[in-house]
C-alpha cells in the first residue's frame, strides 16, 4: 500500500505515532550500525585490489622492473594512443552527445543504440569483428593500405580498438551532462545577443562542464585499460595492459606488478582530478 | 515603435493580431490562460515560426512574410524577453549575469551597471551566485539584465506570478519608471486583470487569439465592447431588463452598492442566498429572478433575508452578445434613446 507523504508528516495533528516510531530504539541503533558496517565492508572490498597490490609490491622490484631496457615504452605507447583517444572522442563524440541530448537527431533510439552495442558487445568480440571490419582484406583495409596505413598490429590498430572501448562512455555521460542543461537558459543567451556557437561556449559547455570531465575521465581511464580488443588487433605495439599480459605469461605475477602499478599511476589522476574539480564547480554554483 | 501584424497557428485556433506600441508606452495583453498571448510574445522574440507576420521596431523589420522576405534570428532581433523564470545563468555571478550582453572591460558599462544596480536595490549582490538569490532579487536582477542589453522591446511574460503582492507592486513600478525613462516600448501579458491594469497605458484583451478590445485600462471594466470581454474583466451575471426587453444588465460584483438608488443605476432586489468574507468586504450572493447576482458590499448580509442593491451603471447587451451602452451616458439612457 502506498503511503502518503501526509501519513510521515511529523506535524500530523491527533497526535498518533508515526510509523517509524513504532520501531525500538535498540532495532533502529542495530540496524543503522548494520548499514554502516556493510557500506564500509564493500568499500574495502572495492578497495581490496588497490591495497593488496600496495603491500605485494617492493620498491626494488618496481625500480629494477622500471629500469630495464625498454621498460617504459608501454608507458609511452598506452599515453600517446591514450591522449589521441581522447582527441578522437572529444572531436566525434562531442556533437553526437549534443544533438542526443537535444533531441535533433531522426530517430534518436536508433542512434542511442548504436552507441550502447559498443558498450553491451563484450571487448573481446568487439576486437574479433574490428579485424572483419578493418582488417587487410576488407575493403577498409585496403582503403587503409592505399594511403599506406593498416589496422593489424599497428598504433592505428591501437587507438582504433581504444575508441570502440571508450566512446560509450564518453558520448553517453556527455550527453547526460548536456541533457542537464536547460534549455531556457540557452534560449535566454540567445535573446541577449549570442549567435549559437556564442552560446554553446558561453553557457551550455560551462554548465555541462562537470559532467563532461567526468565522462572525459571515465573515457580516459577505460582507454587506458583497454585490453579485450586490444590483445586481439593489436598486440603490437605493446601499451601498458598487453606488457601487464605478456609479463604474466612469460615470467609470473612478480613481474607483471610493477607495470600494474605504473598503469593505475597514469590511468588514476586525471579521473580523480576531474572528480574533484567537478565536485567543487557544482558546489561553487550552489553557493 | 513597435509595429506587429501576426498570424500564427495554434494547436486548436489561430492567433490574429495587430498591434502599435509607440517607444515608452506600455501594452498590457490581459486573457485567460491559452489564449494566445504569450505566443504572440514569442513570436516577436523570434522563438515561434508565425504563418504570416510583419513584425518592426521603430523601422527596422525583424519578420516579414511578404516580400522582402525577412525573419531575423533571436540574437539578432535586440527583444528583450522576461518571464516568470528569471533563467540567470547559475555558473555566473550576479555582475556577470547583468554584462551578460556586454561583456569585456569598458567603463561605460561599468558606470551604467552600477548606477541600474543602484535602481534597482542590488547593488549589493553584485559579487553573489544566483543560487544564493531570493526570487524577488533574481528577478531584478534579470531586469536589469535586460535593461543592460539595450534591448529595443521589453517584453514580459507574467513575470510577477508567485511573488507576493507588496514585491509584485515594487517591481512593476520599477518598470514603469524604467520604460519612461528609456523608451522603449513595453508589452507585458497577464492573466490578471488587476496586474495588468497596474501596469498598462493601454490593455488589450485577447480570447482564443483574437483581440476584442483595447483601450485604456479604466475603459475595459467600465464598457465592455462585447459580453464576452464583460465575462473575461469580471462581469459575473447577465440581468434581463424590464426596458428595453430581451437587453441584458452586466453585473461586476466591485460595482455595486447598496440600497435603493435609481439615479446610480440599476435596482435589483433579491434573496441572500450566501455570505462570506471576501478581503475587507463581504461577498454576497443574492438570487434575482432566475439570476444569481454576485456582489461584495461593506456590510454583510443575512442568508434568506431579502436585499436591495444599485447595479452602478450597468452596460447592456443584446443576447447576442453585442453591446448595447457605451461610455458617457448610461446603459438604461442609452437604450431608451435607441428604442
Amino acid at each position: 500500500m502506498a503511503v502518503s507523504p501526509v501519513q510521515l508528516s511529523p506535524l500530523r495533528p491527533g497526535g498518533g505515532r508515526s510509523a517509524g516510531a513504532t520501531v525500538p530504539r535498540g532495532l533502529r541503533y542495530a540496524s543503522g550500525s548494520l548499514g554502516v558496517a556493510g557500506a564500509g565492508l564493500i568499500w574495502l572490498a572495492l578497495l581490496g585490489p588497490v591495497i593488496a597490490l600496495a603491500t605485494h609490491l617492493s620498491w626494488h622490484a618496481v625500480a629494477s622492473a622500471l629500469s630495464a631496457p625498454g621498460a617504459l615504452e608501454p608507458l609511452v605507447v598506452s599515453a600517446e594512443s591514450g591522449a589521441i583517444t581522447l582527441g578522437v572522442l572529444v572531436l566525434l563524440g562531442t556533437p553526437l552527445a549534443w544533438a542526443l541530448a537535444r533531441g535533433t537527431l531522426p530517430f534518436p533510439r536508433a542512434w542511442e543504440a548504436g552507441v550502447l552495442a559498443s558498450l553491451l558487445l563484450p571487448p573481446l568480440v568487439v576486437g574479433l569483428l574490428l579485424v572483419f571490419m578493418v582488417g587487410p582484406y576488407t575493403p577498409i583495409g585496403q582503403w587503409l593500405a592505399g594511403l599506406h596505413l593498416s589496422a593489424a598490429n599497428t598504433f592505428l590498430a591501437l587507438v582504433i580498438a581504444q575508441v570502440y572501448e571508450a566512446a560509450p562512455y564518453y558520448v553517453l555521460g556527455a550527453q547526460a551532462a548536456f541533457a542537464g542543461v536547460e534549455p531556457r537558459l540557452e534560449q535566454q543567451a540567445a535573446l541577449l545577443g549570442d549567435p549559437p556557437r556564442r552560446v554553446f561556449r558561453r553557457v551550455t559547455v560551462p554548465l555541462a562542464a562537470p559532467g563532461l570531465a567526468m565522462a572525459l575521465a571515465i573515457a580516459w581511464a577505460r582507454a587506458m585499460g583497454a585490453f579485450g580488443a586490444v590483445v586481439i588487433v593489436a598486440y603490437h605495439p605493446t601499451g601498458l595492459p598487453m606488457q601487464i599480459w605478456t609479463s604474466l605469461q612469460e615470467t609470473g605475477l612478480a613481474s607483471a606488478l610493477p607495470f600494474a602499478l605504473v598503469l593505475l599511476v597514469v590511468a588514476l589522476p586525471l579521473p580523480l582530478a576531474a572528480y574533484i574539480w567537478s565536485a567543487r564547480a557544482r558546489g561553487r554554483r550552489r553557493s | 515603435m513597435l509595429e506587429a501584424d501576426v498570424e500564427v497557428d495554434r494547436r486548436d485556433f489561430t492567433v490574429r493580431a495587430s498591434l502599435q506600441v509607440a517607444p515608452g508606452e506600455r501594452l498590457a495583453l490581459f486573457g485567460p490562460s491559452g489564449a494566445g498571448k504569450t505566443t504572440l510574445l514569442e513570436v516577436i522574440a523570434g522563438l515561434v515560426v508565425p504563418r504570416r507576420a510583419r513584425i518592426a521596431v521603430s523601422g527596422r523589420l525583424l519578420t516579414s512574410t511578404s516580400k522582402p522576405v525577412t525573419a531575423l534570428p533571436a540574437w539578432q532581433r535586440r527583444v528583450g524577453l522576461l518571464r516568470q523564470d528569471p533563467a540567470l545563468f547559475p555558473h555566473l555571478s550576479v555582475r556577470d549575469n547583468l554584462r551578460y550582453a556586454r561583456p569585456g572591460p569598458g567603463s561605460r558599462y561599468e558606470d551604467e551597471l552600477t548606477e541600474l544596480a543602484v535602481a534597482l536595490g542590488i547593488e549589493g549582490l553584485l559579487a553573489a551566485m544566483p543560487a544564493k538569490l531570493s526570487g524577488g532579487q533574481a528577478h531584478r536582477v534579470a531586469l536589469g539584465r535586460l535593461l543592460l542589453s539595450h534591448c529595443d522591446v521589453l517584453l514580459l511574460d507574467e513575470p510577477y506570478t508567485g511573488l507576493d503582492a507588496s514585491l509584485r507592486r515594487t517591481l512593476t513600478d520599477l518598470v514603469v519608471a524604467l520604460v519612461a525613462q528609456r523608451r522603449v516600448p513595453a508589452i507585458l501579458v497577464a492573466h490578471e486583470l488587476a496586474t495588468a491594469q497596474a501596469f498598462a497605458d493601454r490593455l488589450a484583451v485577447l480570447d482564443r487569439g483574437r483581440v476584442l478590445q483595447i483601450g485604456p485600462p479604466g475603459e475595459v471594466v467600465l464598457a465592455p465592447a462585447s459580453r464576452r470581454v464583460a465575462e473575461l474583466v469580471g462581469y459575473s451575471a447577465f440581468v434581463p431588463m424590464p426596458d428595453p426587453r430581451g437587453a441584458l444588465a452586466g453585473v461586476h460584483p466591485d460595482r455595486v452598492v447598496g440600497g435603493n438608488q435609481p439615479e446610480r443605476g440599476l435596482v435589483l432586489t433579491g434573496v441572500v442566498t450566501a455570505c462570506r468574507p471576501a478581503g475587507a468586504r463581504w461577498e454576497i450572493a443574492m438570487l434575482v429572478g432566475e439570476v444569481t447576482v454576485t456582489g461584495r458590499l461593506p456590510e454583510a448580509a443575512t442568508p434568506g433575508r431579502e436585499l436591495v442593491i444599485t447595479v452602478t451603471d450597468p452596460p447592456l447587451f443584446w443576447p447576442d452578445g453585442v453591446t448595447l451602452s457605451g461610455t458617457g451616458q448610461t446603459g438604461v439612457e442609452q437604450a431608451e434613446a435607441r428604442t
